[in-house]
């Protein structure tokens, strides 16, 4: 089987779960004898493979730039612009003879949907997040909402990395469930670093995404127990969040750390006590699964995805900063509940295996091909 | 006495379990130290009420109604055994004084026996100091003299919970019988089906058949089981097939209705199981008392370590098998040792409560055969939320007894 996958970022170079799950997913139907050619932007570095099944063709000059809209207008118009020539080149130069077309999110569905009708083969499309989650429901975008649709209508198959995405593709964009599989993400182990009194947020500084309700959490903790709390990422909420912790009067305890390397992030689930993702609108949340893999407890909103499969990790109303509070105080005094659940949730999350969504992924394919 | 009684002439010896304990309400850190009427503060009333009400509307009373029919349409010669815990005498007192006095008349037949434990249904025969465990046998014995003017003979820990220093407490304290789960770790090749000594003390041991009672209690409406469906003659037939002197079915009172629905056929079970097991010339009813007083022991039982009838390894880590309930456990034994030196009844009837074993088995994160049945009886989504839940409960608890 050969699959022409249309991606958008790639390790080492990403800035979200959306290149973590291009990586695993190839490199699991690669071991399934998968042949993938992984269409991705022209970037500075070239991006090797490091699998024999899987080719890389790095199209046009396009700069990747944060996966969400940039606040910036002239930088925003030119990411569009960015976004538009990418499609475009795809459309010019895929060539070979493929099975199937599999892309994910609207940054490359309208070239998927044109090659789709050009070679007249299958598409599959993996939905990571909608705008609705993206705006964290407040003032979603039509123009994005539209792109979206016609992708997931033009899709043959629909992947959606939880129930919850799959409830919001039928409920918001009017798809029938039938062709919609529900695939829930996985982990490549990191491993446990020595611990230091640190609680850890990590992700994009945007609505979506909640640090706000992080800063908030930390003042009620501090008023109790004393810590370090880490933000970890960059994003257009970032100047405000810094003036809110040197308002509330907590900044001594708050460390902003804008974006970090790849290993940079791996130091800091390692070394970090408690993982909080308290995210308005979550698909899935892959940092849940990598800070649980290093062995950090974990604290995760209801509103995300991965509350659907795993049991051994905290669930809150991202809103309920007093309930956070009163479980990071917990897990900050008790050992006994620190370790049970560092062990127990490492247990469970050996289940989350790329193998597993590789495999999933395959019974889609094999259900068009 | 058993001579002249063939081994091939069983007793039925049925008895369930009834109990509900007092559930918690949501307790963050906040509250700590910030409350006064801690009744209500530590109790959610509300859902307790609730799932007290539902209970009795599914199971307690239409069982005992059912029960009080059989006992009478049989002329008393169908015979069970209860054991009340005191915080179900008080769910009874509070919510439903009527499903009381339907035990009082079920009572009243003579066809029916009850069984002493702890007032609480509390861990406290785990204590290194069994005086609380003492303190709780004596509440509880009161408790049945004042409703129901009668001296139980036998005693069942909470949840069977045995070892050799509980038997010989209880041996001490005049019963003539106690309850426990019949496991191979004890038995060895041995039935369960006769009565037992233990190794120290001289008390009879009855031993939960935990086949036979599963067979009713977990298994009755699974479908995957070769023995589904259980009907009432088939079950009468293994019963007239077994071999020994006494059959012990120690089940959750709960069967009935909750947790095997009314849709199971349940009810319809029990209704005609007493005919097809008069219809065994070999089979009778018999309580606990009756169990105790007729047959001999036939040999020894040695527990130096504690044993149960819950989960598959019937032992204490239902309640203490990880670290966060050893916390909490140590701590609640010792804020009762700062409540008993300052003497303050409020604190100590609250702390007794909050020894109920329900709360510790909330906290359990044992594997997922167990684990589904512990979620199903929890009124927590995860065990790590129980745990903060009673710990806070406990740290507030504790502020009391340090200051007051």
């Amino acid at each position: 089987m050969k699959i022409a996958m249309i991606g958008w970022e790639y390790p080492p170079f990403k800035v979200g779960g959306l290149g973590t799950h291009c990586y695993g997913l190839t490199h699991g139907l690669a071991d399934k004898d998968v042949h993938i050619d992984f269409y991705m932007p022209k970037l500075r570095q070239k991006v090797k493979s490091d699998n024999k099944n899987i080719t890389i063709i790095e199209v046009g000059e396009a700069e990747v730039y944060p996966y969400d809209r940039p606040d910036d207008k002239e930088l925003g118009g030119k990411f569009f612009d960015a976004v538009y020539r990418y499609n475009d080149l795809l459309v010019q130069r895929m060539k070979g003879k493929y099975d199937l077309i599999h892309c994910h999110d609207w940054l490359t569905m309208k070239a998927a949907v044109a090659l789709k009708e050009k070679l007249g083969i299958p598409l599959v499309l993996t939905v990571h997040s909608t705008e609705y989650d993206r705006s964290g429901w407040i003032y979603p975008n039509q123009w994005f909402i539209d792109i979206e649709r016609e992708g997931m209508q033009k899709a043959d198959r629909i992947i959606a990395v939880s129930e919850f995405t799959k409830r919001v593709i039928v409920e918001k964009y009017g798809i029938n469930p039938d062709k919609i599989t529900v695939v829930h993400n996985a982990v490549y182990p990191i491993g446990e670093g020595e611990k230091r009194n640190l609680i850890l947020f990590l992700g994009r500084l945007t609505i979506q995404k909640g640090p706000e309700f992080f800063l908030k959490t930390a003042k009620k903790v501090l008023d109790y127990e004393d810590a370090r709390f880490v933000i970890a990422g960059s994003g257009d909420m970032l100047p405000r969040l810094i003036e809110q912790a040197v308002h509330m009067g907590i900044s001594n305890k708050v460390i902003f750390t804008v974006k970090l390397t790849e290993e940079e992030v791996k130091h800091i689930y390692k070394i970090s006590s408690i993982y909080v993702m308290p995210s308005v609108s979550e698909p899935f949340g892959i940092t849940a699964l990598e800070a649980i893999s290093a062995g950090t407890p974990t604290i995760v909103s209801k509103s995300a995805g991965v509350s659907e499969v795993l049991k051994n990790c905290f669930k809150v109303d991202f809103w309920d900063t007093d309930e956070m509070a009163n479980k990071i105080i917990a897990l900050l005094r008790y050992d006994s509940l620190r370790d049970v659940m560092r062990q127990s949730s490492k247990r469970e999350i050996q289940l989350f295996t790329w193998d597993r969504v590789a495999e999933r992924t395959l019974d889609v394919y094999r259900g068009l091909a | 006495m058993s001579t002249g009684v063939s081994p091939n002439m069983p007793s039925i010896c049925f008895y369930f379990e009834v109990h509900q304990p007092f559930r918690l309400n949501h307790f963050s850190v906040f509250n700590i130290g910030n409350t006064r009427d801690f009744h209500s503060t530590y109790f959610d009333e509300r859902l307790n009420q609730k799932i007290f009400e539902k209970v009795a509307r599914k199971c307690y009373l239409p069982t005992n109604n059912l029960l009080f029919d059989l006992i009478r349409k049989y002329d008393g010669k169908f015979r069970i055994s209860y054991s009340l815990t005191g915080t179900f005498v008080e769910y009874c007192e509070k919510y439903l004084p009527e499903l009381l006095d339907s035990f009082k008349e079920l009572f009243k037949t003579g066809a029916v026996d009850l069984i002493e434990e702890t007032y609480f249904h509390s861990l406290s025969g785990l204590y290194d100091d069994l005086t609380e465990f003492e303190d709780q046998i004596k509440m509880h014995r009161q408790m049945i003299r004042r409703t129901f003017n009668y001296k139980p003979k036998v005693f069942r820990n909470t949840e069977a919970i045995y070892d050799n220093r509980i038997a010989q407490k209880i041996a001490d304290l005049g019963y003539k019988g106690i309850i426990t789960e019949g496991a191979e770790k004890i038995l060895g090749w041995r039935s369960p089906n006769f009565v037992y000594k233990p190794v120290n003390a001289n008390i009879k041991v009855l031993l939960r058949n935990y086949k036979l009672s599963d067979d009713v209690g977990f298994r009755f409406s699974a479908r995957n089981w070769p023995g589904f469906p259980l009907t009432a003659d088939k079950y009468a037939n293994w019963m007239s097939n077994s071999f020994g002197d006494v059959i012990n079915l120690f089940m959750d009172y709960e069967t009935f209705g909750e947790h095997q629905w009314v849709e199971t056929g349940i009810f319809e079970f029990l209704e005609h199981l007493p005919d097809e097991v008069f219809k065994h010339d070999n089979l009778d009813f018999a309580t606990v008392s009756e169990a105790v007083e007729r047959y001999d022991a036939v040999g020894d039982i040695d527990s130096p370590w504690a044993i149960s009838w819950a989960d598959e390894d019937r032992n204490v880590s239902t309640w203490l098998g990880n670290n966060m309930q050893i916390a909490c456990f140590n701590e609640l034994k010792d804020i009762g040792r700062k409540i008993k030196k300052k003497g303050d009844k409020d604190l100590l009837y609250i702390w007794r409560l909050l020894q109920t074993s329900d709360h510790l088995y909330y906290i359990s994160t044992k594997g997922f055969e167990d684990g589904t049945v512990h979620a199903y009886f929890s009124p927590y989504d995860i065990p790590y939320d129980g745990f903060i839940n009673y710990m806070n409960i406990l740290q507030d608890l504790k502020e009391k007894a340090e200051s007051r």
